[in-house]
């Protein structure tokens, strides 16, 4: 549940290099994605590149709830 | 749509071990078996009723009604389903003077379960017959 | 009155629904009391049981054809109704998904998983007790369920589960572009489904026969790429086909009557074979006219010896199309028909019970009914 919880946006200033990955250092909470090309898992955090560390393709997925859901069968 | 969302499962808990051996016939178990079903429909007499009976259909309606129609004490009998949306089927009855609705519709059931009877074995005997020539 | 016995004819043409090229005729029952003056048509079990037959002409697990001859439409389509919608069965009712990462969406997978025919160890199955339909508001709260005493229990609920990931094979072939050697579990199978024996279960559904499991292993359920995974759980409950049609025990449960095909006045010669090609094989045979009947002065077939005619074999292959009705050679020369009482059942089982004994459990519940009624009813009168 912890990681789905959603997380208020922090009232940090944020830093003017918006999209510089390394200049971003601030703790926020980071998010699994998917990578739409080769599936490798990519964790972002707040004002990272969205992009796939393993591949360079720009297009993510969030993963599937980890909740259960329930449906009837008709 | 799904029809809940969770993050636990629901538990599931053995039934008491006594229990475990008292349901063979499953079809006693869908339909209440201490409930009315039937129902007087209001303006009879004893020769002249309709019967109100709840979740049946053609099923059992059209196969009484051949039954009683088969009792030469009966005048009329015929069946309906009110509305397609409610789970009731009707049965007007209409007898001859010297026996009551009452009487006729209980014999229609009697001739029914008989019938069904004599079905089982024949059928039954014949199976069997069958399955000993197939195997011969 | 003394009831007078009727001509063979009468009994005939009443036995026999006409079937024309646009229309039935004589469709409906006349065999009740006060229908023909002077008849005794009231019920009588004697009489019956000795009208009454059974037919059997085939019996397998899966498909069985009988016969059932003397009695009326409205028994026999009772029986038929029972078969369809009123035997209990037991189907996936309830899916619980914890992942689904296939591109088969979750209420899809879950009616999918609805329709698929479960068998199990017989006695174990009717030992399965029903669990009343819990109504939609009511499924979030399991306490007030379990309070109404209609929550799951190893008595009413067989849990089943599909945990099933597809990978890259491994070692595969520069070039290979075949799905079932690229991947492992690309296809999700009905037999990857996993009995999970409650309680008391794994007594009442023994292995390796004797378990929960889908009648065909080979249904495709989903299909999935490498990293797709499928993790599920699924509650199967006992229910009748008027409820839901995968609760239905039979895939279909028909009836036909035995059709009739009376040749009025001779077909020779290639009109004999056009008509025999109106039919099914089997149903019109061709004979030779005979010496005897070709010299019967006046007759029909005077002078004919030695040509072919046409000569009803087996109707019960006959399909009843009337094609022989559309040619003008045949006009007033075949009456079509069925015979009134004599009902072809064909009962196929989607394979959780045996076909016969499917019909014989219809049987019982429609006397079933009767007895529960009957209580109802002396409540009544009391």
């Amino acid at each position: 549940m912890s990681r789905e919880a959603y997380a208020p946006p922090t009232l940090q200033p944020q830093g003017s290099n918006y999209n510089s990955a390394g200049a971003d250092l601030q703790a926020g909470p980071t998010t699994q994605y998917l990578c739409g090309h080769c599936n490798s898992k990519v964790q972002l955090k707040k004002g990272d590149a969205i992009r796939c560390k393993e591949c360079g393709h720009r297009v993510l997925y969030k993963e599937r709830t980890k909740r259960m859901v329930q449906f009837e069968a008709r | 749509m799904p029809t809940v969302v969770t993050n636990e499962d629901h538990p599931m808990e053995n039934a008491p071990e006594a229990e475990a051996n008292v349901g063979t016939n499953v079809e006693d178990d869908y339909i209440d078996l201490n409930d009315q079903r039937i129902r007087v429909l209001p303006g009879a007499s004893e020769t002249a009723a309709s019967f109100e009976f709840e979740s049946e259909d053609h099923t059992l309606g059209n196969a009484l009604r051949y039954m009683i129609m088969k009792n030469p004490q009966v005048e009329l009998c015929g069946y309906s389903i009110p509305h397609p949306s409610e789970a009731k089927m009707n049965i007007r009855i209409q007898t001859y003077e010297g026996t009551t609705v009452y009487d006729v519709l209980e014999k229609g059931f009697e001739d029914l379960m008989s019938l069904c009877d004599i079905v089982t074995d024949k059928f039954t005997a014949e199976r069997d017959k069958f399955n000993a020539k197939q195997k011969a | 009155m003394a009831p007078e016995p009727i001509s063979p004819e009468e009994a005939r043409r009443r036995k026999i629904v006409g079937v024309n090229a646009e229309t039935v005729t004589n469709v409906t029952s006349t065999d009740f009391p006060g229908h023909y003056p002077g008849e005794d048509h009231t019920w009588s079990l004697e009489k019956f049981t000795e009208n009454f037959s059974v037919q059997y002409h085939k019996n397998a697990p899966h498909d069985a054809v009988f016969s059932l001859i003397g009695l009326d439409a409205s028994i026999a389509n009772a029986f038929r109704r029972i078969l369809i919608a009123e035997i209990p069965t037991l189907a996936i009712e309830q899916v619980f998904v914890h992942n689904n990462t296939s591109i088969v969406h979750d209420e899809v997978l879950a009616a999918r998983l609805g329709l698929v025919p479960l068998t199990a160890n017989r006695s174990g199955l009717n030992w399965l007790k029903y669990r009343r339909r819990i109504p939609n508001d009511d499924i979030g709260d399991a306490r007030e369920e379990e309070q109404k005493g209609e929550g799951a229990t190893d008595t009413n609920t067989v849990v089943l589960k599909l945990q099933i990931e597809c990978k890259w094979a491994e070692g595969i072939k520069e070039g290979e572009t075949d799905p079932n050697k690229l991947y492992v579990n690309s296809n999700v199978y009905a037999k990857h489904l996993v009995f999970e024996p409650q309680g008391s279960q794994s007594k009442h559904f023994p292995e390796p026969d004797g378990i929960v499991r889908p009648v065909n292993p080979d249904i495709l359920l989903a299909k999935l790429r490498p990293g797709q995974v499928i993790d599920l759980e699924m509650f199967a409950v006992k229910g009748i086909g008027a409820d839901h049609a995968k609760f239905s025990p039979v895939a279909p449960a028909t009836y036909r009557l035995l059709p009739t095909i009376d040749i009025v006045s001779p077909i020779l010669g290639n009109d004999a074979k056009k008509f025999a090609r109106c039919f099914p094989k089997g149903v019109i045979g061709l004979e030779y006219v005979t010496e005897e009947e070709s010299d019967v002065m006046g007759g029909e077939l005077e002078g004919k010896a030695g040509e072919e005619k046409a000569v009803v074999r087996n109707t019960f292959k006959d399909t009843v199309s009337r094609e022989c009705l559309r040619h003008d050679e045949f006009k007033g020369k075949v009456k079509l028909g069925r015979v009134r009482d004599h009902f072809i059942f064909s009962v196929e089982s989607t394979g959780q019970f045996e076909s016969d004994r499917l019909f014989l459990e219809s049987v019982a519940i429609l006397k079933m009914k009767c007895v529960r009624l009957k209580r109802s009813l002396a409540n009544i009168m009391k």
